[in-house]
């Protein structure tokens, strides 16, 4: 397979035909523009089907009855147009529909600046809509991961009858670097999906509902089949870079490009003798909960909680885990203001040598 | 002579629906048209919210539930991924003129190929008669207790000529079902809107005029007789648009 | 070795594919590279700004505060970001277009008439070509023939005297790069 020098947000656009997805709707928003742009021409190349919905409300409606109806769909978007889709996504959860939701994150509250930031991490993580239900983030670091992770996302989606979301910052969509794409899958959309709405040849007339609507009793059900499934994603699920812990006194913790500056600066301060590692979670949800729960806290001296978000966001989950056995010090840009190596260093080495004292 | 018995597409499960409202009649046109194009199988029911919701409990066939107002949207997914469906949706006002407006004109205007049955009774039935875009001057509403004013809410919205204004849907027409001719002439336009749609023509709307006795606080026969002299001559019956007829 | 660029000037002076070009080429040379853009509201117009990260390995952060290289095209860019090269950084200008004095004396410059040399070989949208082969020949970060191969690559779908232009461009640009 050839290595291809692509642009993040056209990565996954691909990846994401060729992880099967036939159906997208989406509506305009940087920065993640040239998502619904590329597919707009690619899909049709491969007999799938692109809409320019009138609004985000209306493109995540259009994805839930493409799901409803057996297609693998897809939206993005960036902040303030996922919490438009807020409602969508609960009925994809309530309705247990499949689906993919790109978000391809800017600064915010509100319409924020449309430069890069993670501070939707709240929102991906605990309350993507209303009625608390939960879907698989996940947080890529590099175009590759980010090709991987959208490749196989469906797989996800359509075991579980769950939407995933593909979490990342827009940094990430908007640079390029090497990726290599993986072979198509077939899009076969009658498969062996028996809850979708399909019609199959010489089949009996079936009556088929498909609906978030449940008598309470049913609903309960429902709500408690699908806490079950939070606790199995919990145990099998869980995707996490560990990084130079084995003798780490310090440890960052970063996701997405956070992780990879942050990377950067920890290769600097080791080679300068600092003991320092990082867990870098890549599904957000399920958290990697025991790579935190489990440090050696006789030999970690705190964890360094690294976000593009002020104030951080990730740390309120690391704080659930590492509970009182070490101190937990963040350090993050905000508002669309980049982290970068020189500065992440330097924080990051304030942090050890104030904490050693 | 024809048998009259129960549409294949409707439960047996006794109806929700209030003593006297049309939409049980509205649903049984529906389902008989589908019964007549032998399109029981095919169809797909996107079943919005208001109390056409109930429809969940008495529809027998393949059915999507859809948010408040999205229906058109739910469609356009469903129906482009599955051409070969008989798709259509069943709003009422509030459903389709207030906070699904955007979704109804964006599905109208792409000429998205499935069919839109307006439920106009001029109140929001579910949540107990609130005002609806589509009440009258002067109509007392649970929201509006002395009567619309137009100088705080605007004016009834006349969706059929809206719709048609556009370029394009391909047939689009309102009925009022207070008398037996409506009715027929409603059942009529329902299998053209439906016949359409499986020929791949286009958008087609439906606009049904309907009633809403006990949010309107009369009995049925009232309800009816209120149709015929305030609502009817408002919300003019007609055929608004015809592509195929114009040819 | 890790070397970080930072391509910057006015919108419409092909900063932003000067980048691409740049990286594209060392990735088709069998190196790594990222390209980062600057993006912002305007759609024309106003400042340009890129910065490409070229290894042997595969490059950990695309982001970086300082840069080993830097490229302006116009005034106002080399004032804002001077500051930002490295202590024994190259420093190449435009010229044409930067007019304040170089005050640092910890890099090394190399002032290009950028804008003559374009009008020169008879495409003035060629500027950035030219400041590539500048670079080229005094940095070596990729080879005159690799950025050439791509540079074709590129221009296959143009009128082929756009591409020879484009090539003389870069001689010259090379040249120059090489002699300052």
């Amino acid at each position: 397979m050839a290595k291809v020098f692509m642009k993040g947000n056209e990565a996954i656009a691909e990846a994401a035909v060729r992880g099967g997805c036939r159906f997208f709707a989406g509506y305009p928003i940087t920065p993640q523009n040239e998502i619904p742009e590329y597919l707009s021409w690619r899909l049709p190349e491969v007999g799938g089907t692109f809409v320019q919905g009138e609004s985000e409300v209306a493109s995540i409606n259009m994805v839930y009855g493409a799901a409803a109806g057996g297609c693998r769909a897809m939206t993005s978007s960036s902040g303030p147009g996922i919490s438009l889709k807020a409602e969508g996504i609960s009925y994809l959860a309530g309705t247990k529909l499949p689906a993919v939701i790109v978000n391809i994150s800017r600064g915010g509250p509100g319409l924020g600046s449309i430069q890069p930031a993670q501070s939707d991490y709240f929102q991906a993580t605990k309350a993507l809509g209303h009625g608390g239900f939960k879907v698989m983030v996940f947080a890529p670091a590099t175009l590759q991961e980010a090709v991987d992770l959208t490749y196989n996302a469906w797989e996800y989606a359509e075991r579980d009858r769950n939407p995933v979301m593909i979490l990342m910052d827009g940094c990430l969509g908007a640079i390029m670097e090497l990726v290599e794409l993986p072979e198509m899958k077939t899009a076969d959309r009658a498969g062996t999906k028996t809850w979708a709405l399909q019609r199959r040849e010489g089949e009996a007339r079936l009556d088929r509902m498909l609906t978030p609507y449940f008598p309470e009793a049913m609903l309960e059900y429902e709500n408690t089949t699908r806490g079950k499934l939070y606790e199995k994603w919990a145990e099998n699920d869980v995707m996490v870079e560990e990084f130079m812990l084995e003798d780490a006194e310090y440890v960052v913790a970063a996701y997405g490009i956070s992780a990879r500056v942050a990377k950067e600066a920890i290769l600097r301060l080791r080679e300068e003798g600092f003991k320092v590692g990082m867990i870098r979670p890549i599904t957000l949800n399920p958290f990697p909960k025991k790579s935190f729960a489990n440090l050696d806290y006789s030999q970690v001296k705190g964890i360094i909680d690294i976000e593009l978000a002020i104030p951080a966001q990730m740390k309120d989950d690391i704080a659930l885990e590492v509970k009182d056995r070490a101190p937990i010090y963040t350090y993050g840009r905000s508002g669309g203001v980049l982290l970068d190596d020189e500065s992440t260093y330097i924080a990051i080495k304030k942090i050890i040598e104030g904490g050693a004292k | 002579m024809a048998e009259y018995k129960r549409p294949s597409c409707l439960k047996t499960t006794p109806s929700g629906f209030c003593p006297g409202c049309m939409h049980s009649l509205s649903t049984k046109l529906i389902a008989e048209v589908i019964d007549d194009l032998g399109q029981q199988q095919n169809a797909c029911h996107i079943v919005p919210v208001g109390c056409s919701t109930l429809n969940l409990l008495y529809w027998k066939g393949d059915i999507v539930g859809a948010a408040h107002g999205r229906a058109p949207a739910v469609a356009t997914g469903f129906k482009r991924t599955n051409p070969e469906r008989l798709v259509f949706t069943y709003q009422g006002d509030g459903d389709l003129a207030a906070i699904g407006l955007a979704e109804i004109i964006g599905a109208a205007n792409r000429g998205e190929n499935f069919t839109v049955i307006f439920a106009n009774n001029q109140t929001y039935g579910m949540t107990g008669g609130q005002m609806a875009p589509t009440t009258l001057i002067g109509q007392k509403t649970t929201t509006t207790r002395f009567g619309r004013d137009a100088a705080t809410t605007g004016f009834p919205m006349k969706m059929a000529e809206i719709i048609s204004e556009l370029e394009a849907p391909v047939f689009v027409a309102r009925y009022a079902l207070n008398t037996p001719k409506g009715i027929n002439e409603a059942r009529k336009g329902i299998k053209k809107a439906f016949e359409l749609q499986l020929a791949g023509k286009g958008f087609t709307f439906i606009e049904l005029l309907m009633n809403c006795p006990t949010n309107w606080g009369m009995t049925p026969l009232q309800s009816l007789d209120y149709m015929e002299s305030t609502t009817v001559p408002f919300f003019k019956p007609g055929v608004y648009k015809d592509k195929e007829a114009d040819k | 070795m890790k070397k970080s660029l930072i391509f910057s000037g006015a919108g419409g002076q092909g900063v932003v594919s000067a980048g691409v070009m740049t990286a594209k080429a060392a990735v088709d040379a069998g190196k790594y590279a990222t390209f980062l853009p600057e993006y912002g509201p305007e759609q024309r117009g106003g400042s340009a700004k890129c910065t490409v990260v070229i290894d042997e390995d595969a490059i950990v952060s695309p982001l970086a505060k300082k840069c080993d290289i830097l490229v302006t095209m116009n005034e106002q860019s080399f004032k804002k970001f001077a500051p930002q090269l490295k202590e024994g950084g190259v420093l190449l200008l435009n010229s044409n277009r930067v007019t304040s004095a170089v005050t640092r004396e910890d890099v090394r410059v190399i002032a290009i008439p950028v804008d003559d040399i374009a009008n020169e070989v008879g495409n003035p949208k060629a500027g950035n070509i030219v400041i590539i082969g500048a670079l080229i020949g005094a940095t070596g970060i990729v080879s005159e023939e690799e950025f050439l191969e791509s540079l074709k690559k590129k221009f296959a779908s143009k009128a082929p005297q756009i591409m020879e232009m484009n090539a003389v461009a870069l001689k010259k640009g090379v040249e120059l790069g090489k002699s300052l």
